[in-house]
């Protein structure tokens, strides 16, 4: 192995590790989710991984797929439903991102708006924001079906805030 | 709550930082948008003029043209619009017809210029023209009406010339939306103005063609391709309403009726 990959190698390792203490973080949940309960939760992030997917072009995706999960999964166990509410919330915040992204590209197709270095400019942000938030959920949908409870930046905090007042 | 929110704000001010961070990057000329884009509209004005110039009688006498160039240039320059890059083309053709056409092509038929009193009605004509090249209607019109593949496979010689005809028809013979025929009549009291020219013949002008209109339907093309004339004569007229109006003139009066005898005895 060459020292080019080397390097990349333990650039990515750095990395994950960055995201695992700053973006992401491994806690313990109130009690020990069995196996049933894992696979359940990893399901939602797979579920919003499509969202996402679709989401990027075309936003209604990810408000049926995120109303899906809520609905789907408002009587599931503690571990499951903490999970699906995190992967909801995150779906929410990026929908108006992209729903903004999208109009704007169709006005510029259809309407007499131009394509411009700040549309350009926004195009990007929201794609690096679409990818960060895919790495994320492929992250977490690995860990949670290894029974390991993984608190996003905000999100966490805020399901947690949402259960606490439940 | 406290610990949410700051959580919140530091997320909102990252995602607001990396837009900021990206708009001060010209993408444009990265990805090089704008001359791809200009390519694409030199080579369509190109074919489109072509294709117009075969078929119709080009006007290149002097005496005709020069007093028309001298409208224009005062437009121009005091739009600070790049008169050079205006080509401005003259048709012997009897219909009431100006339009302009992707990379600056501005066309005025010999009917028109006939048809107008006056030289600020004809400048207002020309001003409603250069609007739409300046606001970039053209080229939107274009590719709202055939999308941008069709356009760019016509530039680059594989359309079809039955593509390209019709495109030049719609150009020639049909008016933009409301919206943006309303912006090209503000635009050019704008430049009206600015270029010390009385937009009112222009208000008028379009008010009598509206009236003619019904009697010589097929000639008068260039209104009635612009509907609600009347309507647009008003909103010309409220436009300038309160404003003070420098008139100085370009031709006069004299040199504008020789211009006409010019282009009657061309008949």
């Amino acid at each position: 192995m060459d020292y080019a990959a080397i390097h990349w190698i333990g650039f990515v390792e750095l990395d994950l590790e960055y995201h695992e203490r700053v973006m992401i973080s491994v806690k313990e949940f109130q009690y020990l989710p069995d196996e049933h309960e894992c696979e359940k939760a990893s399901n939602s992030y797979l579920m919003s991984l499509i969202a996402i997917m679709g989401g990027f072009p075309l936003p209604i995706i990810n408000l049926i797929a995120t109303s899906v999960f809520f609905v789907a999964n408002r009587k599931g166990t503690g571990f499951v439903k903490w999970h699906c509410t995190q992967a909801l919330l995150s779906q929410l915040f990026i929908l108006p991102l992209n729903s903004f992204g999208f109009w704007w590209t169709v006005s510029i197709i259809f309407g007499d708006k131009h394509i411009s270095s700040n549309y350009i400019a926004y195009f990007l942000t929201v794609f690096i924001l679409n990818l960060t938030e895919f790495v994320g959920t492929i992250y977490t949908a690995i860990a949670t079906r290894k029974g390991k409870h993984v608190e996003w930046w905000f999100f966490g905090e805020l399901t947690n805030l949402i259960f606490r007042s439940i | 709550m406290r610990k949410l929110l700051v959580e919140l704000l530091v997320l909102v001010f990252c995602i607001g930082a990396l837009w900021l961070l990206m708009s001060k990057i010209n993408w444009m000329s990265v990805f090089r948008v704008e001359k791809a884009t200009q390519n694409t509209e030199v080579k369509i004005g190109e074919m489109f003029w072509n294709m117009m110039k075969s078929s119709e009688k080009e006007i290149n006498t002097p005496a005709i043209l020069l007093p028309l160039d001298s409208i224009l240039d005062q437009i121009c320059s005091k739009n600070k619009i790049d008169r050079a890059t205006i080509k401005f083309h003259l048709l012997h053709k009897e219909d009431i017809n100006a339009f302009s056409l992707p990379d600056n092509h501005l066309v005025v038929f010999s009917g028109l210029v006939n048809e107008c009193e006056n030289e600020s009605e004809l400048a207002g004509v020309l001003c409603h023209e250069l609007a739409h090249l300046k606001k970039k209607h053209i080229m939107n019109k274009l590719v709202k009406e055939f999308g941008l593949s069709i356009l760019i496979s016509a530039s680059a010689g594989n359309g079809s010339s039955g593509t390209i005809r019709e495109a030049l028809k719609q150009l020639s013979s049909s008016a933009y939306d409301r919206k943006l025929e309303s912006e090209a009549d503000m635009t050019a009291v704008e430049y009206l103005m600015n270029a010390e020219i009385d937009p009112e013949p222009f208000a008028n002008f379009l008010y009598r063609l509206s009236d003619k209109d019904k009697n010589l339907p097929t000639q008068l093309q260039w209104i009635s391709n612009h509907p609600d004339s009347k309507d647009r004569a008003g909103k010309i007229i409220k436009s300038f309403r309160n404003r003070k109006i420098i008139k100085t003139p370009i031709l006069g009066e004299s040199n504008w009726k020789l211009l006409k005898k010019h282009l009657s005895d061309m008949e």
